[in-house]
């Protein structure tokens, strides 16, 4: 490299660099002063320090937030990771028929939330009819499903399934490809069975993909806005009221942005520590 | 012997209907909701297909000036697209060709900032955006959405000019170009398609985005068409008709677009890197 061009790499990089420091740091920075002052309606008051932090951790309504996002994350990391596993060994072979179903199952999740969580408003709906029929031959025509607490949540984690299995796919099915065909074939003739190689070739092998893709869902779901704010409103009763739509309402329904924004960095923080771990493992994988 | 290789046959097929439905069915309900007329979509017990159909909830989403808000989108997203590749690019150059302290650190930066989710940033952003005077124009929302897909967009690029030898760069750097005049006349030509496979990544989230655009815009003017519908939801009520014929509607490019380039997805899904 030539002398001159010891600058080059960061005249290249200067663009990028100066755009995420203003919209993604510059935003943390403004969210953290406002946090530490009372703020109605843009107009900064006074410093109140951690009063902000300390009233949000009273509410009953964060609280709530706190657990109905822990129990949503839970349940939608478990069932859409099942599912992307087993369609990702469904589909694992290359071949015109699996890379169409492939194609398939990732519409979900090419399409909009917003448009994915409204369909499933419709299906899950007592007008549309559809919900009540199914639900009927068993006596529970009359249960609204978004209507009812356990059920919403139920919908909710539906929700996450339908759409975000077929990402878990795409992710395992590349760690499935990494993995040397030969080995299998040994171990076949070996006379190991299906699921003796699934133990011990295949798990084994996959333990960085599979992090990966736990902690990637983590983040994606722990940090859920769309789902709720379509498909229940959060509702009944604050039933499926996560914290990301907490800090929505707190902040565009309340107007409350010194409360909103201290609750924003609690997630913020929250989301810090989860791609770090992601971070780590990209730095196992090779990948960084 | 036949009997089996058959059943198994058969079972397979089961099970792919099976996964075929279950991602498939609830767009096709509201399809087949949305031709019905309005009478119709609310009877009980539903009818799996609409017995007349009817284009009148589209007709009637058009005439609510669903064409402008398309467009707003278009351009919103187009602009996104140019904007996030040529920073890309040339983020993407400098990681892929130089070696200068503080590379590794701008990796872990890239691929941070990729996974930090916008929507615990929605708050803080608002405010941000609104003191700096972006709050309701199109320049904020593109600017946003090249801020948040310019990471990934440096990500795959850069992958995919590693994947370049490099000596015909070098040969025209002997011949005196710039580095990026090389970028521009050798690297770029070269990467068509690493730069179908950014900008098809960038396209999706731009015209698919809802909670940015609705949190940093508030007038008609500048509304796009996801948020156009969001607002259809609160307009029409309980009219599911027109509310349905929307979110189809906003559908279809993003089917047709996915149809005909889906190998370009896979590397821009897994993070790039791995082969999907």
């Amino acid at each position: 490299m030539r002398r001159s061009e010891r600058f080059v790499p960061y005249r290249l990089l200067a663009p990028a660099l100066a755009l995420e420091l203003v919209l993604v740091l510059g935003p943390l920075l403004v969210g953290l002063w406002y946090s530490l002052h009372n703020v109605r309606f843009f107009r900064v008051r006074g410093f109140t320090g951690l009063e902000n932090y300390t009233r949000l951790l009273e509410s009953e309504e964060v609280l709530n937030a706190l657990w109905v996002t822990a129990v949503f994350a839970f349940f939608a990391l478990f069932l859409t990771f099942i599912l992307g596993f087993a369609l990702a060994m469904w589909l694992e072979r290359d071949g015109r028929f699996n890379t169409a179903m492939r194609a398939v199952v990732l519409v979900p999740y090419m399409i909009a939330m917003l448009v994915g969580s409204m369909l499933l408003k419709w299906v899950f709906s007592q007008e549309g009819g559809l919900a009540p029929m199914a639900l009927g031959p068993v006596g529970l025509g009359e249960v609204s499903i978004l209507g009812d607490p356990k059920l919403a949540m139920a919908a909710l984690v539906y929700n996450a399934m339908w759409r975000d299995g077929a990402f878990a796919m795409i992710m395992l099915l590349a760690g499935l490809k990494a993995i040397p065909p030969s080995l299998h074939l040994a171990a076949r003739v070996d006379g190991a069975g299906a699921w003796m190689r699934f133990r011990r070739i295949t798990l084994p092998l996959m333990r960085i993909p599979i992090l990966i893709t736990l902690i990637r869902l983590l983040v994606h779901f722990v940090n859920i806005l769309t789902f709720p704010l379509i498909l229940t409103g959060g509702g009944p009763s604050g039933a499926t009221e996560v914290v990301v739509l907490k800090v929505f309402r707190l902040g565009f329904g309340d107007h409350l942005l010194g409360q909103a924004n201290a609750l924003a960095l609690m997630v913020f923080l929250a989301n810090l520590l989860l791609v770090g771990v992601l971070l780590a493992l990209f730095r196992r994988a090779g990948r960084i | 012997m036949h009997g089996l290789i058959l059943r198994r046959r058969i079972g397979r097929g089961l099970v792919n209907l099976l996964i075929a439905g279950f991602a498939l069915f609830p767009i096709l309900w509201g399809l087949s909701s949305s031709l019905k007329p309005t009478e119709r979509i609310v009877e009980f017990p539903p009818r799996l297909l609409p017995d007349e159909p009817t284009l009148e909830h589209y007709a009637r989403i058009f005439q609510d000036d669903a064409a402008f808000y398309i467009l707003n989108s278009g351009l919103v997203s187009a602009a996104t697209v140019v904007l996030t590749l040529i920073l890309g690019a040339l983020g993407g150059y400098a990681l892929a060709r130089y070696d200068f302290r503080g590379r590794s650190l701008t990796m872990m930066a890239t691929v941070a900032v990729m996974s930090i989710p916008i929507a615990s940033l929605l708050v803080p952003t608002f405010t941000l955006i609104s003191v700096l005077g972006l709050y309701d124009t199109r320049l904020g929302l593109v600017l946003l959405y090249t801020a948040y897909q310019l990471p990934a967009a440096i990500w795959m690029l850069y992958g995919y000019f590693m994947s370049l030898p490099v000596e015909l760069e070098n040969a025209a750097r002997v011949d005196g170009c710039s580095p990026t005049r090389t970028l521009r006349k050798v690297v770029l030509p070269l990467s068509k398609p690493g730069l179908v496979a950014a900008a098809l990544f960038i396209l999706v989230f731009a015209w698919n985005d809802f909670v940015v655009a609705v949190t940093m815009t508030s007038s008609q003017e500048v509304r796009t068409f996801p948020v156009a519908i969001y607002f259809y939801l609160g307009f029409y009520g309980r009219e599911w008709g027109p509310l349905l014929a929307a979110s189809l509607v906003s559908i279809v490019p993003i089917i047709a677009v996915f149809v005909f380039l889906q190998r370009y997805f896979m590397s821009g899904l897994t993070g790039g890197g791995v082969k999907g």
